[in-house]
């Protein structure tokens, strides 16, 4: 009975950690585009203070049953996902499920999430809505064959397919993925620009163009559920990048050094780059990020 | 009498009393053709064992009808299909005509696989094979129209792999003097080496028609969505899975005794992958729900197919489990396109918008088996996709991982088309009066989709029978190393634990669940799809809203390369050469005696001015 509950509260200490980090680099996001635009910008905290405002609305309408279920599908991905990735190496702190699942079942719940968002945007009838869905679904095949390919090279390389073991043996060589396979690394990171989704590839939300997409008829609670499920998922994918990596993280601080770091490539990328069109921002990933991934696997493979 | 000459005896009697039975009345014959699905399937799970045996005389050969674990496997779907698709055809089919063809070509397709199932020698599984094909020709073309263009593809495709099946048969009685399978697989090793290598691919490609195996797949799409959707349920779910059932035999007992063998399964495995992918964006560009779900059966028979020519144990268990599962979710998809067609008169995406309020328990069970088809966890799907990269990565297929992934993301596209497409996006007016499906319909819809979860969690109860299938053709027995209750591992020993995955998924969907739906269902109220943020403007009533056309354009805009070349347009170009030829030998047979006698005097004169080389 003690361990039941020691899980459950190391779950939710997992889940409110990952939701503080992933909102604070949010607002630091915002902060960091507005002063390349020469602007003022909101403060960092910004995000916290919009989701106690959206979490305190009561909702006034909803368009049926599937309208309030794909928050909460988007919700399941982004926890469950976050269970299944080790954020400490020591790994005393917070296991959850560490142990019970391995990559290839990650990568199958991390897509969980868009589609059963999809089915609520799609019950509310909004074209753009539907609009941003399809895009989304696109550009996912897109950046998802970079992303399998540099996991695979990993998987190959180190004979095991498991988080958990691929961060041990880089824990106990000392040496970190990224430079045993840089490959791999670049091809990852390639995709991860396309998993963020910030500018070139916001065509999802497209703001202007399509009215931020499968979020829009979706107000209050509805918002605060979708912004802390994204909020938390950016925290999966980081992590999850550090883990594979870059070795890990053997505490707390070193954990946010080295996440907000790699933040910075999605955020500095996207500053200076305009929006792409859909098929661009799909073929761009099935170029140089696709030539990384096969030379990943060849490297992985034969070296 | 023996068990399985009682049910093949029940079969077809029951299939010609259902047939002539609508004289009497409508309600007689729908009782008939139930009560003879139910009678062989309760006698088929009540008394069936592998140590049955019987055998026919006929004249001269001897007729061997026996199950094996493999063929029991496979029976089990077959059976549990027909039962399950036959309370759907009863409602389906109510009103229509031509009951009796229906009635009469269904249960002796169900009869005929069953007696592939049992045969255990070569000359029965040719006649049920045949028997299979013509009854299932006879429902593709049951609505009359297309007869032409459907039928005659899928009737060519089916006579293909009909005579490469006989030419392996009449070779192999006249090298092993015997129509067994078992003598066919202990005298393989004497053969010479050209008949080792002709013999599995004549038989591969009698079975690659039926599993629509790239490049034989081009009566698939037309003939799946012709057939009436309660038989296209047991096309495509059982009888699809006949030709998988033929390629698992010739893989265990005669591919792994070539020296050739990692080059034959390396090829037919790249053909499954290949397969997979084209026919994935090929699904994705339809507008007519039949036709997606036909390019999704391809696909999903790709991966079978690839789990299945790999061969390692945990490909082989993944294989069988996705043709379980295949079996499982894609007839329940058709079975919903059925009930839909039903309503509303039509299965275009395009048309259809809207249902979810209107047909709340088709959509559960449409997204059941979506969410099982894209193979997301919890749910079946999962297991079988889990089990077929696995054993992918773990043989050294990186590049055909690759490619099998693509497909299975891009099938998303689709999945998402489907389930937006009817039950989605605006309600609009017209559809404003259609009702659920009758319950006859909806109930084998919900035990499919059922079916999905369970094996999602407990996977073990179809891999128990996969397994002991394995072992009979002596494969390694799998329990406790690449999977036990509720565990799946891989060869390297990485495993993913079900039970906790359902457990956390479940929880954390409960708890967002209430949080947002039941504790604002009371104070909000529900409004239309009209009624929705349109930069400030409102909606006017006729204003249309619905986003249908040129659903993935930008997708397809991005993979056009992939789709100039349709084996279709080979296959087309190549009957059209074949035409020409014919017309051409036309014009010399002309018919008129004079132009016969100048052939002869040629011939003659190239006797003679040939004489001295030829006769010296």
């Amino acid at each position: 009975m003690e361990s039941l509950l020691m899980n459950i509260l190391g779950a939710v200490t997992t889940f409110l950690l990952a939701f503080a980090v992933g909102m604070t680099y949010g607002g630091l996001r915002r902060k960091i585009v507005a002063r390349v635009q020469n602007r003022y910008g909101p403060p960092f905290y910004q995000n916290f203070i919009d989701a106690f405002k959206l979490y305190s609305k009561s909702t006034a309408i909803h368009h049926g049953a599937m309208h309030f279920l794909g928050p909460a599908f988007i919700m399941v991905s982004s926890v469950v996902s976050l269970m299944f990735i080790p954020v400490l190496t020591n790994n005393q702190w917070f296991p959850n499920l560490n142990f019970q699942g391995d990559l290839i079942f990650l990568i199958y719940i991390m897509v969980f999430g868009p589609l059963g968002m999809a089915l609520g945007a799609g019950q509310t009838g909004n074209p753009n809505s539907a609009i941003g869905v399809t895009r989304g679904l696109s550009q996912m095949v897109g950046f998802e064959i970079p992303w399998v390919m540099a996991l695979i090279a990993l998987m190959v390389q180190y004979k095991t397919t498991s988080i958990t073991g691929l961060l041990d043996i880089q824990v106990q060589s000392g040496h970190w993925f990224m430079f045993e396979n840089p490959f791999a690394f670049s091809a990852a990171i390639l995709a991860s620009l396309g998993m963020f989704r910030y500018s070139p590839f916001d065509i999802v939300g497209a703001p202007t163009e399509l009215a931020s997409g499968p979020m829009s008829e979706n107000g209050g609670k509805f918002l605060f559920v979708m912004m802390s499920s994204g909020s938390v998922f950016a925290f999966v994918k980081l992590t999850l990048i550090v883990d594979l990596f870059m070795g890990g993280a053997s505490n707390l601080i070193i954990l946010v050094i080295k996440t907000f770091l790699l933040y910075m490539i999605p955020v500095t990328y996207g500053i200076v780059s305009p929006r792409y069109r859909t098929e661009q921002s799909i073929t761009y990933f099935w170029g140089w990020p696709l030539f990384f991934g096969l030379i990943a696997i060849i490297y992985a493979v034969f070296f | 009498m023996d068990i399985i000459n009682i049910i093949l005896v029940i079969f077809f009697a029951g299939a010609l009393i259902t047939a002539f039975a609508a004289k009497i009345s409508s309600i007689v014959q729908d009782i008939l053709f139930i009560g003879t699905i139910l009678a062989t399937s309760i006698i088929f799970f009540l008394n069936i064992n592998t140590n049955t045996e019987t055998i026919i005389n006929l004249s001269h050969i001897n007729l061997t009808l026996g199950l094996t674990p493999l063929s029991l496997y496979f029976a089990f779907i077959v059976f549990g299909l027909a039962v399950l698709a036959g309370f759907y055809a009863v409602g389906q089919m109510q009103g229509k005509k031509k009951k009796g063809y229906f009635y009469f070509n269904y249960l002796l397709s169900i009869a005929a696989m069953f007696g592939i199932l049992v045969s255990k020698d070569l000359v029965s599984f040719f006649i049920f094979w045949e028997i299979m094909t013509w009854s299932s020709y006879l429902l593709v073309i049951y609505n009359g129209e297309n007869v032409q263009k459907t039928g005659i593809k899928y009737f060519v495709l089916s006579a293909i792999g009909a005579y490469s099946m006989l030419m392996a048969i009449v070779i192999i009685h006249s090298l092993t003097g015997s129509f067994l399978i078992s003598d066919l697989i202990s005298g393989f090793n004497n053969m010479s080496a050209n008949m080792q290598i002709l013999i599995p691919v004549l038989l591969l490609t009698g079975f690659g028609v039926k599993a629509a195996l790239m490049p034989l797949h081009i009566w698939a799409p037309d003939a799946y969505s012709n057939a009436p959707m309660s038989y296209t349920a047991i096309f495509s779910g059982a009888l699809s899975k006949m030709g998988i059932y033929g390629m698992v035999i010739v893989f265990l007992t005669l591919i792994t005794k070539l020296p050739q063998e990692t080059l034959i399964r390396d090829i037919i495995a790249w053909l499954g992958a290949i397969t997979a992918a084209i026919s994935t964006l090929w699904a994705i560009k339809q507008d007519d729900a039949k036709r997606l779900l036909a390019y999704s059966s391809i696909g999903q028979l790709g991966y079978i197919v690839v789990g299945v020519a790999i061969g390692t144990p945990l490909a082989m268990l993944a294989g069988l489990f996705l043709a379980f599962m295949h079996g499982v979710f894609k007839s329940t998809l058709f079975m919903v396109v059925g009930a839909i067609e039903k309503q509303t008169g039509t299965s275009n995406l395009k048309e259809v918008t809207g249902l979810i309020r209107k047909m709340p328990w088709t959509f559960i069970a449409a997204l059941i088996s979506i969410i099982a088809l894209a193979g997301i966890p919890p749910l079946g799907g999962f297991v079988g996709k889990w089990m077929l990269y696995e054993s992918l990565i773990t043989s050294n297929h990186y590049l055909l991982v690759t490619l099998v992934f693509f497909s299975s993301t891009a099938a998303f596209l689709y999945c998402y088309k489907f389930l937006f497409g009817f039950f989605l996006g605006q309600e609009e007016k017209e559809w404003s009066h259609v009702k659920e499906a009758p319950a006859i319909m909806v109930v084998p819809m919900l035990i499919l989709s059922l079916i999905s979860v369970v094996l999602g969690s407990f996977p073990q109860l179809i891999l128990k029978p996969i397994n002991s299938a394995l072992s009979y053709y002596s494969l390694p027995d799998t329990y406790n190393n690449l999977w036990k209750e509720s565990m799946i591992f891989n060869k390297w020993g990485d495993q993913v634990a079900l039970t906790p995955i359902v457990y956390g998924v479940a929880i954390v969907f409960i708890v967002f669940a209430v949080f947002l739906f039941f504790k604002n269902r009371k104070t909000s109220r529900y409004v239309t799809t009209k009624d929705i943020s349109t930069s400030g403007e409102v909606p006017k009533e006729h204003e249309n809203l619905t986003f249908k056309e040129n659903f993935f354009q930008p997708f397809l805009r991005a993979v056009e390369p992939a789709m100039k070349r349709q084996m279709d347009k080979y296959m087309l170009a190549f009957a059209k050469g074949l035409e020409d030829l014919f017309d051409f030998t036309r014009r010399i047979y002309n018919g008129n005696g004079q132009t016969y006698a100048i052939y002869a005097i040629i011939f003659v004169i190239i006797l003679l001015l040939l004489s001295n080389n030829l006769f010296s």
